[in-house]
């Protein structure tokens, strides 16, 4: 009953996870000290075929025949795609669609989802995500992850941002940590806000200043991808606008997937957008070309707002 | 007449004012369309007859049974002669259940001096009166009711409204019960407490360093000021709660955070109601397993290990008590823990915090206030807790912090000073309803605070 | 602005992979912490069950030794003709001693005839005695009876008492094993299912004891206790849910109602005594005092999960019944209460089997006494059973001890069985 042993790693319901998964990651080796995948080619299925361009050439992240399932329910079908380095890229398409569940599968975080059994190859830099050898708590330090609701610790602003510094052992002493939070924030733009108030609780900040308060907390540790599911769906539109400004400003050290309902936003923050529909992606591309030229039907019903 | 003939008399006087009140309905509709002309329905004028039948009747009825004893008891007594007076408080009780039991039969006479023969027959007599006064009062207030419901019944009366309207007042009184038992127990036990402080100055009982009730009892000694001092039951009742509290909570609070961070569903659902077989186990169960299993055992251990342990040892009983509270430990820091939003786990986890650091740093601080609130609740079940107490801890009161010696505590005394034949103008008596108020009195203030912190709480995340 | 703060020196993954062997030491160390708190819970309820179990379960057997007896009427004092009542108050202590003498001739001495005498039961006289008023034929003749043992004798028949312990550390003699020893041998001693712990009521000597006086005792309390609470809770319930205003005096009885859950089950003792008792002057140790006590014990759990099951019907059955011109309480009594009825029966059986399991508010209320007779109404004098379980478990013989461990089993099958029915409908419940 109790766990085994090789489960100590794992948080609670990841390790179901462990043992389904990396099958088909089985061409993961090992080279030097960094592990790499040999990223198969995308194997189509008969009925159907993701338009655009799912793969670029300096990919951050990859996925491969992507499938996810809860219990018995399919919620992605073979999907495939690559990640730009420093590119922000795009999930669109109906609630229900697998964009978020997609998301989650980048860092990891359906791992804590007992039901959750997720197949296909992962890789970031090259190294893979679902490997025997990749470690959770390596791989979500290095892929950081902005939720839908804004949701910071009722901690003070200070302890909200220098938590995973903390955690993660990043500051060696007090100066350190203080220009770590200072530069978190003042990436996340919300320093010149705050500045006065570090010790007052972060719940106590508005909806906007809260979902910046926890893009600020993601970047304290520095990471290399930024996910963001949803980040304006609980915000208002000025809130709403100065988050695109500042994904706008973060591109330039990060690459960002952002999963969003609204269309306009991922036209106006994304170089590349991708559209699911009922967990398979439809068509991949450039975001102008996507929002002006779409290929497929479906796509072109969804951006023209005929359904979602 | 006895009490259950009277009672089901009046339920069937009840049952024919229904029937009466819906005939008339119909009577008094008969020339103008029949029940259609009624307001409510015609069950509604049976009730509303029935209601007024049985409840005004009701109500003296139970009154009666209530004060009747001890009216007659009085009347008795102010007829009796006056060497009744001069007895101790504790004698004219025996004296005069000796006459009660005479009156009920269950005394022969010839153990009885005349005069409690003469009070007997005089309580006999009054008692009969009493059945019959009773029976007949009943009955005509019953027959009353019914009447005045029946004359009032015309086809404009709202019966219907009439009848909930009596409804929500039932409904009504019956929640306000709470209250009352809450009024009743403050009123019962401040007003015995009140007569102990007139015999004890109350900053005796309350600083004094000394407990012994039974010194105190000597005929020509007055109670000694210094034997009622609270303090040393206090620190025992402390000291058994902290070694329950040092027991359940770090047990019952790792289990709760095992059981929903880490747990697989169904190691959960089997792990659970198991464990809470321990709260569904009657207390005097636990005192019997702490007086005859553990407190052995641990006086074995303490020998062997060369200590003095005292063969009631607070270790003993703590250890015990705390087994009882780890379940109720368990499923408050279960139902807090709960209560901390997901997505407080997953901003922790997705950013790579271990399963742990997310549980110490982030769920557990979140938590914390809900969770003092719980301990409270716990520490006030603890200090509360009786039955393990007087079987497993000891009697006399010492003053110690060593839980390897024997105390006692609040609860103990209560129970020991109660059980057995009371006298109530004695200071030993009456210092178990002051001791009662101050139980009451500190478990009161910790319900109260732990709710409201629990409250706010769960307002915190609503 | 982003010129002004560039990426920190290189990136930290070194820097956790440094940490990450100490942090997964940590969670290792802190999933043990919790396994080993279930596991502690799991022992100490494991240690306390085989505790009483194994020290009860040897109170449902028990020894009947086959002594001959010589019912000669003269032995027994009776004249040739014996009325019932003759028959009644023979001496048939005297003729149990003479054959137990019979069986054994070379026992003599007054102390040692004691002991001899000890190996049965004072009770075993009555077991005769029962059997002479069933077939008075009986008188005159020498027959076998199979009379009940000593708890002390039958504990050693049973095998609880370790040879070769010091004779003085024992109640059972050296002279009385030997003699029970060869008794056994002759194939005089028997084992049966103790009928006597079912229906017999308190006594001062083990193998007479039984639960039947506390089980009536418990049964007339319990009656009492759901004809009060069930109502007036479910009642209260009601009130709160479906029908009370927001204010004041609704907040004043929610937090009584909340604080009276929480209040030390003694001091509802303490309120029976002053006001039941000393107040109105009901009978002391009577199960009516009793179950009013516990009924308002428990009636902030009755009206707690009452409220929690009236809560949970979906508001739509009230707004369809409202809506069809039923009126408020038409609609609870109709619609909500049906619906709510499994909760709220699941929430006053768990109330009743608290009450069931009570005693300390029953202590204060005198239903501590000692009493052997079944009571017949809820007037009499009673106990309880886990009052009953408390005075034993305050007798030192080990008879008692073993009987104490036997009643809490039966108390625990009945908590059981309350409980399983309760889950039972909450399961049946939770289903629709």
């Amino acid at each position: 009953m109790l766990v085994t042993e090789a489960d100590y790693l794992l948080a609670a319901g990841e390790k179901k996870m462990k043992s389904s998964e990396s099958k088909g990651a089985a061409a993961t080796r090992e080279v030097g000290n960094k592990r790499s995948l040999d990223i198969r080619e995308h194997v189509e299925q008969d009925d159907y075929r993701t338009i655009g361009s799912p793969f670029v050439d300096d990919a951050k992240m990859t996925a491969r025949n992507v499938n996810v399932f809860y219990d018995e329910k399919q919620a992605i079908t073979n999907v495939s795609l690559d990640i730009g380095r420093n590119e922000v890229i795009a999930m669109i398409g109906p609630s229900g669609c697998g964009k978020s569940t997609f998301l989650r599968t980048l860092n990891r975080m359906n791992d804590i989802i007992p039901s959750c059994r997720v197949q296909g190859e992962f890789a970031l830099d090259g190294e893979d995500i679902y490997g025997e050898e990749q470690d959770t708590v390596l791989l979500r330090a290095r892929v950081g992850m902005v939720f839908q609701k804004p949701n910071p610790f009722p901690k003070s602003i200070y302890e909200n941002v220098a938590y995973g510094p903390r955690i993660h052992g990043l500051a060696h002493n007090k100066s350190e940590m203080d220009e770590i939070v200072e530069d978190s924030l003042r990436r996340a733009s919300l320093f010149e806000e705050v500045k006065e108030q570090l010790d007052k609780p972060g719940t106590g900040l508005s909806g906007g200043q809260q979902q910046r308060l926890c893009i600020a907390r993601a970047i304290a540790v520095s990471p290399e991808v930024i996910l963001m599911d949803e980040p304006c769906s609980a915000l208002d539109p000025i809130a709403t606008a100065r988050i695109e400004e500042l994904i706008d400003e973060l591109k330039e050290n990060y690459t960002i997937a952002i999963v969003t309902h609204s269309m306009q936003q991922a036209a106006r923050v994304s170089q590349r957008t991708a559209y699911f529909h009922m967990g398979k992606l439809i068509e991949v591309g450039d975001t102008k070309q996507i929002f002006t030229m779409p290929a497929h039907q479906l796509t072109e019903n969804y951006i023209t707002g005929r359904f979602g | 007449m006895e009490t259950t003939t009277v009672f089901l008399v009046l339920i069937l006087l009840t049952v024919i004012s229904f029937l009466t009140g819906r005939k008339r309905s119909h009577a008094v509709t008969s020339g103008q369309g029949g029940a259609r002309a009624l307001h409510s329905l015609p069950k509604h004028y049976g009730y509303m007859a029935g209601l007024w039948a049985l409840l005004p009747a009701l109500t003296v009825l139970v009154l009666w049974l209530l004060f009747e004893s001890s009216i007659l008891a009085s009347i008795v007594k102010d007829d009796m002669p006056g060497e009744l007076w001069q007895m101790s408080e504790s004698e004219q009780g025996l004296y005069f259940n000796q006459v009660v039991g005479y009156a009920r039969g269950a005394t022969d006479a010839d153990m009885l001096d005349p005069a409690q023969i003469v009070a007997g027959d005089h309580y006999r007599a009054l008692a009969e009166s009493s059945r019959v006064i009773k029976a007949l009062l009943v009955f005509v207030i019953a027959l009353l009711g019914a009447l005045l419901a029946i004359r009032r019944i015309h086809p404009k009366l709202r019966a219907r409204n009439h009848v909930e309207k009596i409804f929500k007042w039932l409904l009504f009184s019956c929640s306000l019960l709470a209250v009352l038992t809450t009024l009743g127990i403050v009123l019962s036990v401040l007003f015995e407490a009140i007569r102990f402080f007139q015999a004890i100055p109350i900053a005796d009982f309350l600083f004094g360093l000394q407990w012994s009730p039974q010194t105190a009892i000597r005929a020509d000694q007055v109670a000694a000021s210094g034997s009622f001092g609270i303090v040393p039951l206090f620190v025992g009742t402390l000291l058994i709660s902290t070694v329950a509290m040092i027991i359940a909570v770090p047990v019952g609070l790792m289990s709760a955070i095992y059981l929903s961070e880490y747990a697989t569903r169904r190691f959960r659902a089997f792990t659970k109601p198991v464990l809470e077989i321990l709260a569904g186990v009657p207390t005097v169960v636990y005192g019997f397993f702490a007086a005859l299993t553990v407190a052995p055992f641990i006086r074995n251990v303490g020998e062997a290990l060369g200590l003095h342990v005292a063969s009631e040892s607070a270790l003993a009983a703590g250890l015990v008590m705390g087994i009882m509270i780890i379940p109720f430990v368990m499923s408050l820091s279960d139902d807090i823990i709960n209560a901390v939003p997901d997505t407080m786990r997953e901003a922790s986890l997705g950013m790579g915090a271990t399963m742990n650091e997310t549980i110490r740093k982030v769920l557990l601080p979140a938590a914390l206030p809900g969770i003092v609130g719980g301990i409270l609740l716990a520490v006030s079940r603890a200090i509360g807790e009786t039955m393990i107490v007087v079987m497993a801890a000891g009697l006399s009161a010492r003053l110690t912090i060593n839980p390897l010696e024997a105390v006692t505590t609040i609860t103990v005394q209560i129970v020991t000073l109660l059980v057995g034949d009371q006298e109530f103008d004695n200071p030993k008596t009456l210092a178990a309803f002051a001791l009662g108020l101050v139980l009451f009195f500190v478990t009161l203030l910790l319900n109260i605070i732990a709710l409201y912190v629990v409250r706010k709480y769960r307002e915190q995340y609503e | 602005m982003n010129n002004m703060s560039k990426p920190r020196s290189a990136t930290p993954t070194d820097a956790i992979r440094a940490s990450l062997k100490k942090r997964y030491a940590r969670e290792r160390r802190f999933q043990w912490y919790g396994r080993l708190a279930v596991l502690t819970g799991f022992v100490f309820l494991f240690i306390l069950l085989a505790d009483i179990v194994s020290k009860g379960t040897p109170a449902f057997t028990q020894h009947y030794i086959k002594v001959s007896v010589d019912l000669d009427p003269a032995t027994l004092g009776l004249p040739a003709e014996p009325s019932r009542e003759q028959l009644y108050s023979a001496d048939y202590l005297g003729a149990i001693k003479a054959g137990l003498r019979a069986m054994f001739p070379d026992v003599s001495g007054r102390k040692e005839k004691q002991q001899l005498y000890r190996l049965l039961s004072m009770g075993a006289e009555y077991n005769l005695r029962d059997k002479v008023l069933d077939d008075p034929r009986l008188i005159g003749h020498s027959s076998e009876f199979w009379l009940r043992a000593h708890a002390e004798a039958g504990s050693y028949l049973k095998g609880q008492i370790p040879a070769g312990s010091p004779e003085a550390d024992r109640k059972v003699k050296d002279l009385q094993i030997a003699w029970l020893d060869q008794l056994r041998a002759e194939g005089r001693t028997e084992s049966r299912f103790n009928t006597t712990f079912f229906t017999q009521g308190d006594s001062r000597e083990p193998e007479m004891a039984g639960i039947r006086v506390a089980l009536y005792g418990s049964f007339f309390t319990l009656v009492v206790t759901f004809l009060i609470a069930f109502p007036i809770g479910v009642s209260a319930a009601v009130y709160l849910e479906e029908f009370a205003p927001r204010n004041r005096l609704t907040d004043l009885i929610e937090i009584n109602i909340n604080n009276l859950a929480a209040v030390p089950s003694i001091v509802f003792g303490l309120l029976g005594l002053a006001v039941f008792i000393n107040f109105f002057e009901l009978p002391r140790s009577a199960p009516l005092v009793g179950g009013i006590v516990l009924s308002l014990m428990t009636l902030p759990t009755i009206i707690i999960t009452s409220r929690a099951a009236i809560q949970a019907v979906s508001p739509s059955i009230r707004q369809a019944a409202l809506g069809v011109g039923a009126s408020k309480l038409q609609t609870v009594v109709h619609h909500v209460l049906p619906v709510a009825m499994p909760g709220i029966l699941t929430g006053s059986i768990i109330g009743m089997a608290q009450a069931l399991g009570e005693s300390a508010p029953l202590l204060m209320i005198g239903m501590v006494a000692f009493i052997m007779e079944v009571p017949g109404g809820v007037t009499d004098p009673a106990t309880v059973l886990p009052v009953q379980i408390f005075l034993w478990a305050d007798s030192p013989e080990r008879g008692f001890t073993e009987k104490t461990s036997a009643a809490i089993m039966v108390l625990m099958g009945f908590l059981i069985l309350m409980n399983a029915f309760a889950i039972f409908l909450r399961r049946r419940f939770e289903r629709k």
